[in-house]
C-alpha cells in the first residue's frame, strides 16, 4: 500500500519534469527542425540555378550579321537561335506600299507588342530600308516564303511573305493580312547596327513578343 | 571535450597533409612567395596589365569579359577601354588572342599557352619567381633566357621593370622603374592570376561567413536538442 | 486530426510504412554507449546522398569526349551559375567520402565489428569501400586533364599484369589500344551508372545485415544476451529519437568542416585536385609526379616499394583482400580493444603504418624512402599474419557483462 502510495508520488514528480521537458524538446525540435529546413531551401537555389542557361549560352544568343554585300532590294536568310531571321533592304517603291496596304491588316498599327518599341511604326525598323525580323509565321511556326515581286501571290500583290503551310499572308513589314489564321504580325527581335550599317547584331526577343 | 579534441587532432592532420602532401615541384631554383593582397584593386591592375602587355600572346580562353562586371565591380565601358584589347573582342565572349596559334608558334618557338588556369597548374610561387627569373643570354632567339624554365621562348616582357641582368644576376641595363613598382607589377599579375584561374574565390570569401555562421547555428541547435533527449539515458 | 490519421491507415493498408519505421527505428534498439567513432556510418550515407546529387547536376553540363571533356568542366566552373559550387561540393564529397568511411572502418578494427555475427556486414562494407575506390578513380579521371590521363593510363596498365587475360582485359577496359575516348566513355557510364547503383544495393544490404544482428558497441558486448522483462535490451535505447537526435548534431559538425573547406580551400593545396590536372591531357607529356589521389596512396606506396612489377601488384591486391578474412583472423575471446591491450598495441602499429605508407605514397619518387615504406608494409602485412596467432594467446582483460558509460 505505502509502496504505491511512494510510486504515485514518484510518477507525478517526474511527470512535471516531463512537462518542462517535453515542451523544451518540442521547441528544440521545431527550432532545429525549420533552421534545417531553410538550410536545405538555401542550398537548393544554386543547384536550381546551374540548370539556367550558362554564360556560353547566353553568349551565343548575340549573333552579328554582315548585312555590308546586300544591295538595295535584296536580302539574306540565315538564323539566330536555330530559327530563320530575314534582313531585307527595302527600296522606296517596296516603302510605299506599307501605306497602301493598310485596309488588309488586322494589326497595322503594331498594337500587338512583337516588336522592340523602336519598331513600332509601319517600317517595323530602326532604319525605314533595312527590315530585321524573324522568318517565322506566328500560327503554327513554318517559315513563310518571302515573295516581294508584284502579282506573285495574288493577282493585287504588293509584295510580302506567304506562308505555304495554311495560307498565312504578310506585307513587306511583316504585318499579317486579314483572312490568315496567323493572329499577329512576325516578330521583329532585338537588334543594333553596327559599324553604321555594315552589320547587325541581334540580341534577344521582346520579352511580351511570341514567334508563334 | 574528448570530441573537440578529436576533431582538433583530425583537422591538424588534414591540413599538415594539405601543406606537406601535395604535389609540387622541387627545382634547383629557390622559388618565393609573392606578398600581395588578393582584393578588387590588385586584380583589377594586375587585370589591366595583363590585358595590354600579355593579352597580345597569352589567351585566356575561359573568362569572359563581361564576368569582369559582376565579380569586380567594373562596367562594361572601362572594361572595354582597359581589357578588350585584341582586334575582334567581344563582350559576351572570352579573352581570346589575335594571333592565330599556328602562326604564333612559327614566329615564337612555340604556341604561348593560355593563362587562365596557369596560376593552379604552376602556383603563383613558381609563376612570380618566373616573371622575375629572366636573364640576358645572347645564344636564344630573343636574347632571354630563365633560370626557372630553361630556354623558354618567351621574352622578358617585364623589362623595362626588372632591368636587364646576366645570368650571375650583374646588372647590364637599368630597370626604368623602382624596386617598388616593380614588385607592385608583379604581384598584382600573381593576384589577377589567381582570380582568373578560380574566380569563384571572390563569391566564396563573400559567403563563407554567412554559411559557415549558419551552420555553426545549426549545429548548436542540433546539440542542444540532442542533449535534452539524452538526459534520459546513462 | 482524423483526416490525418485516415491517411496513415490508407497508406499502412497499402504498404508496410508504420511497421517498417517501427522495427529499423522507433522499436530497434541501439546500445546506449556509442560514441565519437559511431557517427560516420550515417555521415557516410549523407555523403552518398550529396555525391550523387551534386554529380547529377554535373552531369547535366559534362560532355564526355576526349576533346571536349575538359573544355566542359571548365564551363561548369565559369559560365555555369553556381557551376563552381557543384563542382567543388562533388570534389570535397569525393575525398570527405573516404575521410569518413576510413574512420568508419576504424570503429570495426577497434570494437571488432567484424567479428561473429557480423562477418556478412564487414564484408558487405568492405566491397562498399572497394567500389568507392574504383569509383573515386573512374570520376577523377572524368575532367580528362593530365592527372586523369596518366593516372588512368598506369591504373588501366596495372589490370593488364593479371595473368593469362590481362591483356584482354585492358583491351575492354581501355577500349582501344591506348587510354582515350573510347576510355573516357565507358569510364562515364561506370561512374555514374554502373558503380553507383551497385552502391546502393550493397549499401541497402550492408543495413540490412546490420539490423539482423543489431549493433556491435565500444565494449565488443552483445546487448541482446540481457534483456528487461519486456524482452528489450538493457543496455540498449531506440534508434529514434536518441540516435536520430544525435546523428543529425553530427551532421552538423561535418557539414560545418565540408562547408569551410568547400568555400576556403576547395582544393586544398592539390589534395583534392591535383595541379596537373589543371591542364588538359597531353598523351606526350608526363607529369613529374604520376600520384594517385591521397585516399589512394597507401596502396600506391606498397606498389612503388616492390620493385618486381608481378609482385608488386600482386602485394597491392592482397593488402586489399586480406581484411575480407579479419573475421576468422581474430581468434580472441573479446571483440573490444578496451580489454585487448596488446591488440591495442597492433591496431597502433597498423594505424601508423598506414599513415607512413600514405604519406610515403604522396610524396615523389624517392629511394630514401623506400625502406621506410618496406617496413610499413610488412608491418601491414604482419598485423594480418600475426593476429590469429596473437589472438589466441593475448592476455584479456575481464570483459563486464553490462556497457560502460
Amino acid at each position: 500500500m505505502s509502496a504505491k502510495q511512494d510510486k504515485d508520488e514518484k510518477d507525478s514528480e517526474s511527470e512535471t519534469l516531463d512537462r518542462k521537458e517535453l515542451s523544451k524538446r518540442r521547441f528544440l525540435t521545431a527550432a532545429t527542425a525549420a533552421v534545417g529546413t531553410a538550410g536545405i531551401g538555401v542550398v537548393a537555389v544554386p543547384f536550381v540555378k546551374s540548370l539556367e542557361p550558362d554564360a556560353a549560352a547566353s553568349a551565343a544568343s548575340v549573333v552579328t550579321v554582315d548585312i555590308s554585300g546586300i544591295p538595295p532590294g535584296g536580302h539574306i536568310t540565315t538564323s539566330w537561335q536555330q530559327k530563320p531571321l530575314i534582313i531585307v533592304r527595302r527600296t522606296p517603291e517596296m516603302l510605299a506600299t506599307l501605306n497602301q496596304v493598310t485596309a488588309m491588316l488586322k494589326d497595322p498599327d503594331n498594337k500587338v507588342p512583337q516588336q522592340p518599341s523602336y519598331a513600332q511604326n509601319i517600317y517595323r525598323s530602326r532604319k525605314p530600308e533595312w527590315l530585321v525580323m524573324m522568318q517565322v509565321c506566328t500560327h503554327l511556326c513554318c517559315s513563310p516564303a518571302y515573295d516581294p515581286e508584284k502579282g506573285s501571290v495574288t493577282p493585287t500583290w504588293l509584295g510580302g511573305f506567304f506562308c505555304a503551310c495554311h495560307g498565312s499572308r504578310y506585307d513587306l513589314s511583316g504585318r499579317v493580312m486579314h483572312g490568315s489564321p496567323a493572329p499577329t504580325n512576325m516578330v521583329v527581335p532585338d537588334y543594333t547596327f553596327i559599324d553604321g550599317e555594315k552589320s547587325v547584331q541581334i540580341t534577344g526577343l521582346e520579352k511580351k513578343s511570341k514567334l508563334c | 571535450m574528448k570530441t573537440i579534441l578529436r576533431i582538433g587532432l583530425l583537422a591538424g592532420a588534414v591540413i599538415f597533409a594539405a601543406i606537406y602532401g601535395g604535389t609540387t615541384y622541387a627545382d634547383e631554383v629557390q622559388l618565393q612567395t609573392p606578398k600581395y593582397q588578393l582584393n578588387k584593386e590588385t586584380i583589377v591592375r594586375g587585370g589591366i596589365f595583363f590585358a595590354q602587355n600579355c593579352l597580345a600572346c597569352h589567351s585566356m580562353k575561359y573568362i569572359r569579359y563581361n564576368r569582369l562586371a559582376t565579380d569586380l565591380g567594373l562596367d562594361k565601358k572601362f572594361i572595354t577601354r582597359n581589357f578588350m584589347t585584341p582586334k575582334g573582342a567581344e563582350y559576351l565572349r572570352a579573352m581570346k588572342t589575335a594571333m592565330p596559334p599556328e602562326l604564333a608558334a612559327r614566329w615564337l618557338g612555340a604556341t604561348p599557352p593560355d593563362l587562365t588556369l596557369a596560376a593552379r597548374y604552376r602556383g603563383t610561387d613558381w609563376i612570380y619567381t618566373y616573371l622575375r627569373s629572366f636573364y640576358w643570354d645572347p645564344d636564344t632567339s630573343t636574347g632571354w633566357n630563365n633560370h626557372v624554365f630553361p630556354d623558354v621562348a618567351m621574352p622578358n616582357i617585364l623589362f623595362s621593370y626588372s632591368g636587364t641582368v646576366d645570368d650571375k644576376g650583374q646588372v647590364i641595363k637599368k630597370a626604368s622603374y623602382n624596386s617598388q613598382e616593380y614588385d607592385q607589377k608583379t604581384t598584382d599579375l600573381i593576384a589577377w592570376m589567381r582570380y582568373t584561374s578560380d574566380p569563384s574565390i571572390i563569391v566564396r570569401r563573400q559567403i563563407a561567413p554567412y554559411v559557415i555562421g549558419f551552420l555553426v547555428i545549426f549545429t548548436i541547435l542540433a546539440y542542444l536538442l540532442k542533449r535534452a533527449y539524452w538526459r534520459d539515458v546513462h | 486530426m482524423s483526416d490525418k490519421r485516415g491517411f496513415w491507415v490508407w497508406i499502412n493498408e497499402r504498404l508496410p510504412v508504420s511497421g517498417f519505421l517501427k522495427a529499423s527505428m522507433t522499436e530497434y534498439y541501439a546500445p546506449k554507449n556509442f560514441n565519437f567513432w559511431y557517427f560516420f556510418g550515417s555521415l557516410a550515407l549523407l555523403v552518398l546522398v550529396m555525391q550523387i546529387f551534386s554529380g547529377i547536376f554535373l552531369l547535366v553540363h559534362y560532355y564526355s569526349s576526349a576533346d571536349q571533356a575538359f573544355d566542359s568542366v571548365q564551363g561548369i566552373m565559369f559560365d555555369v551559375k553556381w557551376g563552381w559550387l557543384v563542382r567543388y561540393i562533388h570534389t570535397t564529397g569525393a575525398t570527405m567520402f573516404f575521410l569518413v568511411i576510413y574512420l568508419h572502418i576504424s570503429r570495426a578494427y577497434l570494437y571488432g565489428s567484424y567479428r561473429k555475427p557480423r562477418e556478412l556486414l564487414w564484408i558487405f562494407g568492405w566491397i562498399i569501400y572497394i567500389l568507392l575506390m574504383a569509383e573515386a578513380y573512374l570520376g577523377y579521371v572524368m575532367p580528362f586533364g593530365n592527372m586523369s590521363y596518366w593516372g588512368g593510363e598506369v591504373i588501366t596498365a596495372i589490370i593488364g599484369a593479371i595473368p593469362g587475360i590481362g591483356d584482354w582485359l585492358v583491351s575492354i577496359v581501355r577500349g582501344g589500344p591506348a587510354f582515350g575516348g573510347a576510355t573516357l566513355t565507358r569510364f562515364m557510364a561506370w561512374h555514374v551508372a554502373f558503380i553507383p547503383l551497385l552502391l546502393i544495393v550493397i549499401v541497402v544490404l550492408h543495413l540490412v545485415a546490420l539490423h539482423t544482428v543489431g549493433s556491435n558497441n565500444p565494449d565488443g558486448i552483445e546487448i541482446s544476451k540481457k534483456l528487461n522483462a519486456d524482452g528489450r535490451p538493457l543496455d540498449g535505447i531506440p534508434f529514434h529519437p536518441y540516435y536520430t537526435v544525435k546523428d543529425i548534431y553530427g551532421v552538423g559538425v561535418f557539414l560545418t568542416l565540408f562547408a569551410i573547406v568547400v568555400l576556403y580551400a576547395p582544393t586544398l593545396h592539390g589534395l583534392i585536385i591535383e595541379s596537373d590536372n589543371y591542364i588538359p591531357a597531353n598523351y606526350l607529356q608526363t607529369p613529374p609526379d604520376v600520384t594517385p589521389a591521397w585516399y589512394l596512396s597507401p596502396y600506391y606506396a606498397i606498389l612503388r616499394s616492390i620493385p618486381e612489377k608481378g609482385l608488386g601488384i600482386a602485394m597491392l591486391g592482397l593488402s586489399i583482400i586480406l581484411p575480407f578474412f579479419l573475421p576468422w583472423l581474430d581468434r580472441c575471446p573479446a571483440k573490444s580493444v578496451r580489454y585487448r591491450p596488446v591488440y591495442f598495441v597492433m591496431l597502433i602499429l597498423l594505424a601508423i603504418s598506414l599513415l607512413v605508407l600514405g604519406w610515403i605514397g604522396l610524396q615523389p619518387a624517392n629511394p630514401a624512402l623506400l625502406p621506410y615504406a618496406r617496413v610499413a608494409l610488412a608491418v601491414y602485412f604482419g598485423f594480418f599474419i600475426l593476429l590469429p596467432i596473437i589472438s589466441k594467446f593475448e592476455p584479456v582483460r575481464p570483459v563486464p557483462e553490462r556497457v560502460r558509460s
